[in-house]
């Protein structure tokens, strides 16, 4: 883009000036929008397998404290990852703030259910991922992104199931869930952002 | 009869700051730069004039170790802003 100067505009130049700014600025998806669903699909995939594979392996459920690897290391790696992208120039959207807003009380709901399912019997797993595909979906419709929308809508969909499914099963079906529901949408929009933004 | 331009919006680069601050809720220093290409001097000089007209907030802050300027639109500069395009629209017509 050339350099906007101090230079004095004419009525006809003003309008294209704003037309032209506004449209630049608005819309674009920002590289790395995807990265969040990526963080929290993979650390999720990695503890459920681990807790899995231990549990089977052992015979001994108290691996299941493992579980706790999960938020520790989702919230270590994102704070990380956050540290980093604000270093970079950046605008805040209203639409970056709705959606920030959403995670957050997802976010905590997901984190008192998984405390209370400590202590008392919950399909913890048909709940967090019914949360998930909550917030996916939602972040999808907000961002106008279909791929998230369906992906987001399938997991809850599928969630259901998790709840026919014995322990053994169980686990590894929410690990493929997450993989359709956060991986494969999260890597499809840092590619679209990628693309969008040359 | 014409409505009266907004002087402050007669310069490029303010007109500029005001259209990127009315598309998003705040943008920093170097995003504002970024999107106009402007030198920071100009911008920094451009940004002062809409602030002391109260048409922007200015808010100065640590990113790190490094200084950050944010800038937000305020009510009194979304009003301004759009009396202004009303104008031009006057003038346009013609």
């Amino acid at each position: 883009m050339k350099e906007v100067n101090d230079r004095q505009l004419n009525e006809k130049e003003s309008l294209e000036l704003i037309t032209n700014m506004i449209r630049n600025t608005r819309q674009r998806m920002e590289e790395g929008s995807g990265t969040m669903f990526l963080i929290w699909g993979y650390v999720t995939i990695i503890v459920t397998m681990a807790v899995w594979g231990i549990v089977s392996y052992t015979g001994n459920y108290r691996w299941q404290f493992a579980w706790f690897l999960l938020p520790i290391l989702g919230y270590t790696i994102a704070f990380f990852y956050k540290k980093q992208r604000a270093m970079k120039p950046r605008a805040t959207t209203y639409i970056d703030r709705v959606i920030r807003y959403i995670w957050v009380v997802l976010g905590i709901a997901g984190f008192l259910l998984s405390v209370i399912s400590i202590m008392h019997r919950l399909p913890i797993l048909f709940i967090i991922v019914l949360i998930m595909g909550i917030g996916i979906t939602l972040s999808g419709l907000i961002i106008n992104f279909r791929p998230l929308v369906i992906s987001g809508a399938l997991g809850m969909a599928t969630s259901i199931v998790l709840t026919f499914l014995s322990w053994n099963i169980q686990l590894p079906a929410f690990a493929f869930i997450f993989l359709f529901m956060t991986v494969i949408p999260g890597h499809y929009l840092n590619y679209k952002a990628r693309k969008n933004n040359v | 009869m014409f409505k009266e331009l907004d002087p402050l919006f007669m310069s490029e680069l303010r007109l500029a700051v005001m259209s990127i601050l009315l598309s998003v809720e705040e943008a920093d220093f170097v995003f504002l730069r970024e999107k106009t290409n402007a030198t920071a001097g100009n911008l920094s000089v451009q940004i002062e004039k809409l602030q002391q007209a109260e048409y922007i907030d200015v808010r100065k802050t640590f990113k790190g170790k490094r200084p950050q300027t944010i800038c937000k639109i305020t009510d009194k500069g979304i009003d301004a802003f759009e009396k202004h395009v009303e104008a031009l629209k006057g003038y346009i017509s013609l």
